[in-house]
C-alpha cells in the first residue's frame, strides 16, 4: 500500500488529466472531503438506533415495515459511513461516488415525493418543513433538495473525473 | 466505459462491505433488531378507554391526570435535557433514541401487567407513541400514550418536577 501523491487512482483505460477546471486535484481532494464530512456525520447519528430510523424511512410511506425496510435501516447508515471513509482515504473513490449518486437519487426522489405530498394539501413550497430522517434534524423541504442536488452533482463529477490524486492505492508488485 | 465498469465493481465491494458491517454491528448491539421478525401488530385505539385494558390507549389531559394520581407509572420519551428542564412527577427517562442508554434500568422497575404511560413534547410528537409499539413488542401490553405530551401537561397548571442540577 502506499499513498499516490503524483500519480493518479485512475483505471487502466482512463484519460489521465482533464482539462475543465473542475478536474483540478484540488478541487476534486475538496469535493471529496465535503462529501465525505456530510455523509459520515449523517451515519454517525444513525447508526445504533435502527427502529427509530425504520419509522423515519417508514414515515414516506414508499416502504412499509417488513424485512425490506429494517435490512435497509440496519445498513444504510453503514454505507453512507463506509463512503465517506472511502472518499477521504481515496480507496475506492469512484465506486462510493457511484453509491453516493444512487442514494442521493434516490432521496431526493423521495424527499420529492414527501414535499409534493405537503403542496397538495396547500402548504406553500416555502414553508414546507420537516424531518427528512437524514440525520441532522428538521429543515426546510427547498434548502434539503437543493443540498442533496449539490451532493447529486458532486457525486456525478467525483465519478466522471480521469484522474484522483491524494488517495490511497493498493498495487500490486510487479516483479 | 472502462471507469463505470471499475466504479460498479467497486460499489458492489462497498456494499457488501456494508452489509457485513452493518449486520455484525446489530448483531452485538444493545439496540439491535431482527429484521426477519415482523413486528407485534399493535392494537392502536383512536379513542381512549380506561386504563387497565390491553393495548396503546390514547389518553387525554384528565385521563393522563387520574393515571398520575393512581400512581400509574410515567415514562418520558423525550432528550434529557428536557427532561432535566421539567417533567410530569415520578416519571421516568426513557429517550426513544437512546434506549440502549436506559432501557434496562427503567424496563427493571416496571411488571408487565403494569398499565404504563408514555408521553413526549406535545401533539405533534410520535416518540410516546412509538416508544409505546417498542414497550409492547416487549410484552408491556397496557399502554397509556399522553398524546398532549409535557406541553399540555404544564400549560395546564399541574405540578411539574425538575431534576436536580
Amino acid at each position: 500500500m502506499k499513498i499516490m501523491w503524483s500519480q493518479g487512482a485512475h483505471p487502466p483505460g482512463a484519460r489521465p488529466g482533464g482539462s475543465h477546471w473542475i478536474y483540478n486535484p484540488f478541487v476534486l481532494l475538496v469535493l471529496r472531503l465535503v462529501l465525505a464530512a456530510v455523509f459520515i456525520y449523517a451515519a454517525v447519528h444513525k447508526i445504533g438506533r435502527p427502529l427509530a430510523f425504520a419509522d423515519e424511512i417508514h414515515a414516506y410511506g414508499v416502504v412499509d415495515y417488513g424485512p425490506p425496510l429494517y435490512v435497509m435501516a440496519i445498513v444504510l447508515p453503514w454505507l453512507e459511513l463506509l463512503c465517506g471513509l472511502s472518499l477521504v482515504t481515496g480507496v475506492f473513490i469512484r465506486g462510493s461516488a457511484l453509491v453516493l449518486l444512487g442514494l442521493n437519487a434516490m432521496f431526493l426522489a423521495v424527499i420529492a415525493k414527501k414535499t409534493a405530498g405537503f403542496m397538495h394539501i396547500g402548504t406553500p413550497f416555502m414553508k414546507i418543513y420537516f424531518d427528512c430522517g437524514c440525520g441532522f434534524g428538521a429543515a426546510f423541504a427547498w434548502k434539503k433538495l437543493l443540498e442533496d442536488a449539490l451532493y447529486l452533482v458532486i457525486a456525478a463529477v467525483l465519478l466522471a473525473a480521469p484522474l484522483h490524486r491524494f488517495a490511497i492505492q493498493f498495487r500490486r508488485r510487479s516483479s | 466505459m472502462k471507469i463505470l465498469k471499475s466504479a460498479l465493481l467497486q460499489a458492489i465491494v462497498i456494499l457488501a462491505a456494508a452489509l457485513v458491517v452493518g449486520f455484525t454491528f446489530n448483531a452485538l448491539s444493545r439496540n439491535g433488531i431482527n429484521p426477519l421478525k415482523t413486528p407485534a401488530k399493535v392494537p392502536v385505539a383512536a379513542d381512549s378507554t380506561q386504563a387497565g385494558a390491553e393495548g396503546i390507549k390514547i389518553a387525554t389531559l384528565d385521563e393522563a391526570r387520574q393515571a398520575v394520581e393512581s400512581g400509574v407509572p410515567v415514562i418520558d420519551a423525550r432528550r434529557k435535557a428536557d427532561y432535566d428542564d421539567g417533567h410530569i412527577p415520578k416519571a421516568m427517562l426513557l429517550d426513544y433514541y437512546d434506549m440502549g442508554m436506559y432501557k434496562d434500568q427503567v424496563l427493571a422497575r416496571l411488571s408487565s401487567d403494569q398499565t404504563i404511560m408514555v408521553y413526549c413534547s406535545e401533539l405533534s410528537c410520535d416518540d410516546s407513541e412509538l416508544l409505546a409499539k417498542e414497550l409492547y413488542s416487549l410484552g408491556f401490553t397496557k399502554l397509556l400514550v399522553f398524546k398532549g405530551g409535557f406541553a399540555e401537561w404544564s400549560a395546564a397548571g399541574l405540578p411539574v418536577e425538575r431534576s436536580a442540577r
